[in-house]
C-alpha cells in the first residue's frame, strides 16, 4: 500500500490514513482530467490497448427525441436529461413504453432525484474528498451514524418526479410499485412505501422479493411497540409465502436487523429465525450473525457466552464470501462482545477465524484499526506481561496503530506487572503521544499562573518552570504557544538560554524528538 | 493522571522521609487503604507474638514505604478501586499474620478471601465501604451493604476455619497456587454482581431485569422451534424463466456494493501488481507478442507466397514484377493472408486483361 521503507512508513492511524488519502486524491485528479479533457488522449499507442485508462464515453450517441434516446440517457445514468426527454416525448405524444417508463422509475427512485456523483470503489475515499450533498452510494455505509438506519443522502421529497411520473403512468404493473417502495424505503419514507403497498395489494399484483427485503427493512420506523414491530414483520412474511415469493438470505437478514429494534423480543424471535434459516438450507452469512450478536449483546452486563461461542463454532471453520453488505461488520461487533465478556479465549478463537480463508478481507483499514486495538485493549487487561509485550511486538505498526487508549492500557499492564522498566525498548512509540499529554499538562500549569479570579493572586512564574513549559510546547509544535510564554520571560526579568535553542530545532523538524536538555538557568537582570 | 505516575516513578528513587507530603497528592481512595492499612496493622500487632511484632519493626521504613507505594496505584475505574481496596487490606493483614516469609515484599498476589479475623466489622472498613457506595453512580445503599455483607461472609469463614487451628490455613493457603489474574477476575466478579456502568467503552445503555438475562443463558443455537412460515421449494422450474431480463440498476448497484465489502486495496506490491495484471495495466508474464493480434495464420503463410504464382508465367519481365511484389508483401506485417492473397489474385486479374494488349506489342 505505501513506500516499502522503514522511514517512509506511516506510524500512526492519523498519518496512514492521510498517505492512503493522498494516493487516492493523485489518482482521482488524473482520472479527472482524462474525463474531463479527451481531447488529448485520443492516441491509443499502447499496444495492446489498456481500455481502463481510456476516457470513458459518456455523452450519448443518439440525438434527438425518441424513446431509444430515452433509453440511452436512462442507461447512462443521467437523471435531468432523461426526465426533460421523456416530458418532452410526453407532450410530444409519442407513448413511451411501460418497460422503459419501468427503467426510467428504477433510475429516479435508485437516487432519490439527486445526481449520480462519480463512483469511487476504494474505501480510502473519505468525507475529505467530495463532501457533496449528493452522497455516492458506496459511500452510505461508511456515513451510517445510527445502526440499522436507511442512511442515503438525500431524503423523499414530496412529489418528486419520480412520484410524479408515477401518477401519470398509463398503465402500472406490479414492477412499478415495487420500484417505487424499494425507492422510498431508501430514502426515508416509510410510512409512504407501506402506503404503497398496501395499494399494490389493492390492485392484486405481486411483490417480487426485494420489495419484501426492503418492508421488512422499514419496520422499525413503522411501527413503535417491539410486539407491534414483530407482528408486522410476521405478516409480511406470511404474505410471502402466502404469494409464493421464495425468501432469500437477504430476507432473512433483513428480519434479523430488524430484530435488533425488538427489544426482548427480538431476542426470542431471533433464534427461530436462524433455526427457519436452516430448515430452508439457508446458510447463514457473516451479517446473519452480526445482527444476531447485536441483538444479544445489547449493553447488558454479565451475559452468558454461550451465544457468541456457538456462533464463533460455527464461524471458525467456514471461509465465507461477501453476500451482504453488513458482513463487514461482523468481526467488530463480535470483538466488541469478546471485550465487554472479558473472555480472552473467545477473542483468540475469533482471531483463528478471521485467519481462515478469504476472512481477512472483511476487516478494512479503519475497522482493521479498531478490532486490533480492542484486542489489545483486552490482552493488556487479562495477559500476563510476558504475552502483552509479545503481541505489542508483533502488532504495532504491521497490524495496526496503538491509539492512545491502547499505550495507557500498556503501560498500565507495565505497571501492574512491576516492569516499568521495559519502558524504554517502547519507548519510540509512545512519545508523540507522551508529548502530547505533557504540553497539556503544561497548558494546565500556565493556566494556574495566570490571574484566574478577581480575588486570586497568580502564582508567579520561576525561570525554569517558564523554560520548560516552553520546551514542552515546542516539543509538539505548538511553536506560538511556545513564543507566546517566551513574552514572560520579559516580565520576571529572566533570561532564557536552551529554550530558545529547543524552539528553534522544533520549528524546523515538527515531528521528530528535539535532544536539546530542558533545563535553564535564572539570572536577574541588572 | 500523567503527572501522578511520574511522580510515583520519582517516589521510587527518592529518599522515604516524605511519605506524609506525599499522601496528600494521591486520591482520596487510597488514603483510604492507608488509614486502614495502618489501623489494621496495629490492631492485629497486639493479638500477635512478640516476635512477630519485632519482625514488623524489623521490617525498614523502606518497607513501609514500598508497601505504602504498592498499595497506592493510581487508577482510573472504581472497580479496580474496590479491588485495591480489597487486595491490598487482605495483603497486609496475611503478611502480618502468617510466619511464611516469602509472602513479605511481594506484590499483591491472589491471597483468597478467607484471611480475615477481625470479630467485628472493621469501622475503618465500614467507613470505608461507604465511601466507595457514595462515590458510585447508582444503587448506593444496595452497593453498600453488598460490600458489608461481603466482607461480612469473608470474616465467617475465616473464623470457621480459625477454629480449626493455624495449622490447617497453612496447609489449605500452602495448596494454593497464588494466580496473577486473580485479582482482577475477583474484581469482575464484584462488578458482575453490583453491575457498575463502566464509561470506558462508550456504548453502555442501562442493564435490564436480572430475569430476562437467566432465561437467556440457556439459549443455544442449536435446539429452538422454528417459524414455521415458509416450506422448503420442492421444484425450481418456475426460477429457470424468471430472471431473464437485464439486470435493474438496483441489482446492478447492490453487486457493487457486495463486491466492495471484500475489496481491500492491495497489502504489498504484488497484490498491486496482480491487480494491474487484471486490469490490463501491467502485461503478462512470460510476455506474448501476440497478445491482441487475432491471427489464423501461421508465419509460413505469411512469408513464403511462391506458391499464389502459379498462374503467373515463369519467366519474363511480368515474374519478376510479381516476385518484387511478393518479397515486399512477405516483409508487410500489417495486411493478413487473405489480403494478401488479394493483392496477388488483383494484380493476376489485371495482367489477364491487359494480355491482349501485350500480345498486340
Amino acid at each position: 500500500m505505501f513506500q516499502d521503507d522503514p522511514f517512509l512508513m506511516p506510524r500512526n492511524a492519523a498519518n496512514s490514513r492521510l498517505y492512503a488519502l493522498s494516493k487516492e486524491s493523485g489518482r482521482n485528479a488524473a482520472k479527472y482530467i482524462i474525463k474531463n479533457f479527451p481531447q488529448y488522449f485520443d492516441k491509443t499507442f499502447a499496444e495492446p490497448n489498456i481500455p481502463c485508462l481510456m476516457p470513458e464515453i459518456l455523452t450519448p450517441q443518439t440525438e434527438g427525441m425518441s424513446e431509444e434516446a430515452l433509453r440511452e440517457r436512462i442507461h447512462l445514468r443521467m437523471v435531468k436529461e432523461s426526465v426533460d426527454m421523456f416530458d418532452q416525448l410526453l407532450q410530444a405524444g409519442t407513448p413511451v413504453s411501460l418497460e422503459t417508463t419501468n427503467s426510467l422509475l428504477d433510475l429516479l427512485c435508485f437516487y432519490g432525484d439527486g445526481e449520480p456523483t462519480p463512483e469511487k470503489e476504494q474505501e480510502e475515499k473519505e468525507d475529505l474528498e467530495e463532501p457533496g450533498v449528493n452522497a455516492s452510494e458506496q459511500k452510505a455505509p461508511k456515513r451510517q451514524f445510527q445502526r440499522g438506519s436507511q442512511s442515503s443522502g438525500p431524503r423523499w421529497r414530496e412529489n418528486n418526479h419520480a412520484e410524479r411520473i408515477f401518477k401519470i403512468m398509463p398503465e402500472k404493473n406490479a414492477y412499478s410499485y415495487c420500484t417505487m417502495i424499494r425507492g422510498m424505503v431508501k430514502h426515508g419514507a416509510y410510512s409512504k412505501a407501506y402506503d404503497m403497498y398496501i395499494d399494490l395489494v389493492n390492485e392484486r399484483h405481486k411483490a417480487d422479493v426485494h420489495t419484501f427485503n426492503a418492508l421488512i427493512r422499514a419496520v422499525p420506523y413503522l411501527k413503535e411497540r417491539f410486539v407491534e414491530r414483530w407482528e408486522l414483520t410476521k405478516d409480511f412474511l406470511t404474505h410471502m409465502a402466502q404469494q409464493k415469493v421464495q425468501p432469500t438470505l437477504l430476507t432473512f437478514n433483513s428480519v434479523l436487523k430488524s430484530l435488533r429494534r425488538c427489544g426482548g423480543v427480538g431476542r426470542t424471535m431471533s433464534l427461530f429465525v436462524l433455526k427457519e434459516m436452516e430448515a430452508l438450507d439457508i446458510e447463514p452469512s457473516l451479517a446473519s450473525y452480526e445482527h444476531l450478536l447485536s441483538v444479544y449483546y445489547k449493553g447488558v452486563d454479565s451475559q452468558s457466552s454461550d451465544i457468541i461461542s456457538e456462533v464463533l463454532n460455527e464461524v471458525e471453520n467456514r471461509s465465507f464470501t461477501a453476500q451482504d453488505p453488513d458482513d463487514a461488520n461482523f468481526f467488530t461487533t463480535a470483538m466488541q462482545v469478546c471485550c465487554d465478556l472479558k473472555d480472552i479465549k473467545l477473542a483468540y478463537q475469533l482471531n483463528k477465524a478471521l485467519e481462515k480463508g478469504d476472512n481477512w478481507k472483511f476487516l478494512d483499514v479503519d475497522r482493521s484499526n479498531g478490532y486490533w486495538s480492542k484486542f489489545f485493549s483486552l490482552l493488556c487487561m487479562m495477559e500476563q506481561i510476558e504475552v502483552v509485550l509479545k503481541w505489542y511486538k508483533e502488532m504495532s505498526s504491521s497490524l495496526f496503530y496503538p491509539t492512545p487508549k491502547n499505550i495507557l492500557d500498556l503501560l498500565q499492564a507495565l505497571d501492574a506487572a512491576n516492569q516499568l522498566e521495559m519502558i524504554p525498548s517502547v519507548w519510540e512509540d509512545f512519545q508523540i503521544h507522551i508529548q502530547l499529554a505533557f504540553a497539556k499538562c503544561a497548558e494546565e500549569i500556565k493556566a494556574v499562573h495566570e490571574p484566574a479570579g478577581p480575588g486570586q493572586v497568580p502564582l508567579e512564574w520561576t525561570g525554569s518552570a517558564l523554560g520548560h513549559v516552553v520546551v514542552l510546547f515546542s516539543r509538539t509544535g505548538r511553536t506560538q504557544d511556545a513564543w507566546n510564554m517566551m513574552e514572560n520571560f520579559q516580565k520576571i526579568n529572566r533570561i532564557p538560554t536552551k529554550a530558545l535553542e529547543s524552539i528553534k530545532w522544533d520549528g524546523d523538524s515538527s515531528d521528530s524528538d528535539s535532544d536539546s536538555s530542558d533545563s535553564d538557568r535564572s539570572c536577574a537582570l541588572p | 493522571m500523567w503527572g501522578l505516575a511520574a511522580r510515583l516513578l520519582r517516589a521510587h528513587g527518592r529518599a522515604r522521609g516524605t511519605a506524609r507530603s506525599k499522601q496528600e497528592l494521591f486520591s482520596t481512595s487510597s488514603v483510604l487503604s492507608k488509614d486502614k492499612d495502618k489501623s489494621t496493622a496495629s490492631k492485629d500487632s497486639p493479638p500477635e507474638g512478640a516476635a512477630k511484632r519485632q519482625e514488623d519493626g524489623a521490617e525498614t521504613p523502606k518497607q513501609q514505604l514500598l508497601d505504602i507505594i504498592g498499595n497506592m496505584k493510581v487508577e482510573v475505574s472504581y472497580r479496580k478501586k474496590l479491588q485495591q481496596l480489597k487486595a491490598s487490606e487482605k495483603k497486609k493483614q496475611a503478611i502480618n499474620k502468617l510466619e511464611g516469609p516469602d509472602s513479605e515484599g511481594s506484590v499483591p498476589q491472589g491471597i483468597t478471601e478467607d484471611t480475615q479475623r477481625d470479630k467485628p466489622l472493621n469501622p475503618e472498613l465500614v467507613k470505608a465501604a461507604s465511601a466507595v457506595a457514595s462515590s458510585l453512580p447508582r444503587n448506593k445503599k444496595q452497593t453498600e451493604s453488598e460490600l458489608l455483607a461481603q466482607l461480612r461472609r469473608h470474616e465467617e469463614t475465616t473464623d470457621k476455619q480459625k477454629k480449626g487451628g493455624t495449622i490447617n490455613i497453612r496447609n489449605v493457603l500452602s495448596e494454593m497456587t497464588v494466580k496473577r489474574q486473580s485479582p482482577a477476575q475477583w474484581g469482575a466478579r464484584i462488578s458482575s454482581r453490583i453491575s457498575l456502568q463502566l464509561d470506558e467503552d462508550g456504548q453502555r445503555i442501562r442493564p435490564e431485569r436480572s430475569s430476562a438475562q437467566s432465561v437467556d443463558s440457556r439459549r443455544s443455537l442449536k435446539v429452538g422451534k422454528r417459524l414455521n412460515i415458509f416450506t422448503k421449494p420442492s421444484t425450481e422450474p418456475e426460477h429457470a424463466l424468471k430472471t431473464v431480463s437485464s439486470p435493474t440498476i438496483w441489482d446492478l448497484e447492490f453487486a457493487k456494493e457486495v463486491a466492495a465489502v471484500t475489496a481491500q486495496p492491495p497489502r504489498n506490491g504484488f497484490e498491486e501488481m496482480i491487480q494491474w495484471t487484471k486490469e490490463g495495466i501491467l502485461w503478462e508474464f512470460p510476455i506474448d507478442n501476440e497478445i491482441g493480434m487475432e491471427d489464423d495464420a501461421e508465419f509460413h503463410e505469411h512469408i513464403f507466397l511462391e506458391k499464389h504464382l502459379e498462374g503467373f508465367p515463369k519467366e519474363g519481365p511480368i515474374r519478376h514484377f510479381m516476385e518484387l511484389v511478393i518479397c515486399g508483401l512477405s516483409k508487410n506485417p500489417y495486411l493478413s493472408v487473405k489480403q494478401k492473397v488479394e493483392h496477388i489474385e488483383w494484380f493476376q486479374k489485371y495482367f489477364e486483361e491487359k494480355k491482349e494488349l501485350l500480345q498486340e506489342i
